[in-house]
């Protein structure tokens, strides 16, 4: 049980900056979320806090203490690894064993922790294989039972699911969030998969390009993206960014009231009708371009008049209309997330 | 999955094609290698006139005499030795430049080179360093109180030939272990790394036991060479002497059989050697299937 404090840290390859000063503080137990592009320098901050890369400035404190100097073993932390680095001419009981031993803990107590953290992951039956013997899921509950059996101060977390496919990708979500509940462990949780990325995290940190775009709770950082990064990056279909002039023009003008520093709204997808809804509403005039049913749901992209690209709503069932048709859609003007264009954030911040 | 085969009318076309190797093959390796086996039962007389069947006189004869069983245990220490120095070093250098990110490929690129020296020159080559009268190791050693001549001391030409026989395939196993080193996934290290084992421990813990199918194979490829492939270079340097200190089974098929002319003799000795390496070769593979596997 530990804190995890990232002070101002940097990391540079040569002359190339990976990570451009990154503050951030984890509270004791709560899982913190890493998510951005790839080559946003989320992993290598990851692996800084592992020990696994130097680091070219700022610190690393774990429970208070600054191991920007210690060695991995000496922080106290366990990571599971992307392709889950398991030992492959170990058994699972060997895999699961290994760090226990070097640390000279008694026999009986590695039996009763790898006991412990076979039952609570279902592998006591695996215990005598080979990784090479074991399915995706499998080698994935072993790489966690690897971590877990250290009874370590912090779980670090680098893609873990990447590697599963869609259906085991969600289940064992669930149950990295419901085993770290339990277990109360500070933990570090990198992914690209903002979907993953809201679904575990207590905190969200966005980063891009080597800096932090926005740390907050998932609904905070989709409620209220602070930059427009974040606003495209978070939701799934994406924001709809459009120029600020297209939809105060016309009629709107009235009820659309923007700063001047406004030049570009977002729209989230579900937050677009094609029915009026009650009170004060934007309207857009445009052409149905496509319509993609996903299910329950239906994806309806629309040019909006005056626009490049078009945008994109979600739609309940599936909605009678053809490529083609011109339809008006609604907005709701609390709804709207106000940016600019040059500083990349919000200007209703505050 | 569908594969496009092509079907060649011909019926002797795939023969032709085949003959070259063929050829090569059973002139140049089976002809004489049943030539060897017909001599080594028969004896030929001083003149060449005549040859007589003898069975397995050769044989008998090669095993009660003192010299084919030093050469024997020779033969077992120059290739025990051979094969574990070099190993090992090379082994060690591979470790080394595997851990240099920079310029790695310009070190392996000059570590490879000696491999292209042939036996007779790698010979002189270390004649020439330990030659007692002018070399340049016997004059520094002396500088440490060690009288060195391997011209007089066996345990010294020993050394001398092991030394030189090491050197030249220590550039063939780095090859295979860089290569085998480099298959290892760093994140294996790293996990490692983090369940708190040191860098020897997880040498040996980790790298080591996955090098595993590299080392079987080197160990197999090392003594072939070291049986077979050395006789240039025991030409070179002693000769197999002196007092048979350096005569490996390898170097007495030649020199019981070109230079005192005992075909019959060499004939056996060197089917027996046959024996022996197709002997250890079938053990380690066996020994490799059932355990390098994971």
């Amino acid at each position: 049980m530990a804190t995890i404090d990232l002070i101002d840290l940097k990391k540079n390859y040569g002359n190339v900056p990976a990570v451009k000063g990154v503050n951030l503080k984890v509270a004791d137990g709560e899982l913190i979320v890493l998510v951005g592009p790839s080559g946003c320098g989320k992993s290598t901050l990851l692996r800084m806090v592992a020990g696994l890369e130097t680091v070219t400035s700022g610190r690393i404190e774990i429970g208070g203490k600054d191991v920007v100097r210690a060695e991995p073993a000496e922080r106290d932390i366990a990571m599971v690894f992307q392709n889950y680095a398991l030992y492959p001419h170990m058994s699972v009981r060997g895999n699961l064993e290994y760090g226990l031993k070097n640390r000279g803990t008694p026999r009986g107590e590695i039996d009763r922790r790898v006991q412990d953290a076979a039952d609570i992951l279902e592998i006591g039956p695996l215990l005598d294989r080979k990784p090479r013997q074991l399915s995706g899921g499998q080698r994935q509950r072993v790489a966690m039972g690897r971590a877990i059996v250290r009874e370590p101060a912090a779980f670090l977390f680098d893609e873990p699911l990447s590697n599963l496919d869609a259906k085991l990708r969600v289940q064992m979500r669930v149950e990295i969030r419901r085993l770290q509940r339990r277990l109360k462990t500070t933990s570090l949780y990198v992914t690209h998969d903002q979907l993953e990325a809201m679904t575990l995290a207590d905190r969200l940190v966005v980063m891009n390009g080597g800096l932090v775009e926005q740390i907050g709770t998932p609904t905070e950082v989709y409620d209220r993206p602070a930059t427009l990064f974040v606003a495209g990056f978070i939701g799934s279909p994406p924001m709809n960014l459009i120029p600020a002039a297209s939809l105060s023009a016309g009629e709107n003008a009235g009820t659309l009231r923007l700063g001047a520093e406004t030049d570009i709204v977002g729209l989230r997808p579900d937050q677009l009708y094609i029915a009026r809804p009650e009170g004060d509403v934007l309207t857009l005039a445009g052409t149905v371009e496509l319509l993609e049913p996903v299910g329950g749901e239906s994806h309806l992209h629309v040019q909006i008049n005056g626009t490049e690209q078009p945008i994109i709503l979600t739609v309940q069932g599936r909605p009678k209309l053809a490529e083609g048709d011109t339809i008006t859609v609604y907005a709701r003007p609390e709804d709207i997330h106000p940016f600019n264009q040059q500083t990349g954030r919000r200007t209703d911040a505050n | 999955m569908q594969t496009k085969r092509t079907i060649f009318p011909n019926k002797l076309l795939p023969y032709a094609l085949l003959a070259p190797q063929l050829a090569v093959t059973l002139i140049f390796f089976i002809w004489p290698a049943a030539q060897a086996v017909k001599s080594s039962f028969e004896r030929e007389d001083p003149f060449g006139f005549r040859t007589t069947f003898i069975w397995f006189e050769n044989y008998t004869r090669l095993f009660s005499e003192p010299g084919y069983l030093n050469s024997l245990t020779k033969t077992a220490i120059f290739a025990v030795s051979v094969t574990l120095l070099s190993m090992s070093l090379s082994l060690l250098l591979a470790v080394a430049v595997n851990r240099v990110l920079k310029s790695n490929r310009a070190y392996t690129t000059l570590l490879v080179w000696p491999y292209a020296v042939a036996p007779v020159v790698v010979g002189i080559l270390w004649w020439f360093m330990f030659n007692p009268t002018i070399g340049i190791a016997p004059y520094m050693l002396r500088g440490l109180g060690i009288d060195w001549n391997h011209r007089v001391d066996g345990n010294q030409a020993m050394i001398l030939v092991v030394i030189a026989a090491s050197w030249k395939q220590i550039s063939y196993n780095f090859l295979f272990f860089v290569a085998g080193l480099q298959s290892v996934p760093q994140s294996l290290n790293e996990a490692a790394a983090i369940d708190g084992a040191g860098p020897f421990k997880r040498f040996w813990t980790i790298v080591f036991p996955l090098l595993s199918p590299t080392t079987f194979f080197l160990l197999i490829v090392n003594i072939n060479y070291a049986m077979f492939d050395t006789f240039g270079l025991i030409d070179a340097t002693t000769n197999g002497g002196p007092n048979q200190a350096t005569n490996i089974l390898v170097y007495k098929v030649y020199a019981d059989g070109f230079l005192g002319l005992n075909i019959g003799s060499s004939a056996a000795q060197s089917v027996v050697l046959m024996l022996i390496v197709i002997a250890l070769t079938a053990i380690q593979f066996r020994y490799i299937e059932r355990r390098v596997q994971y």
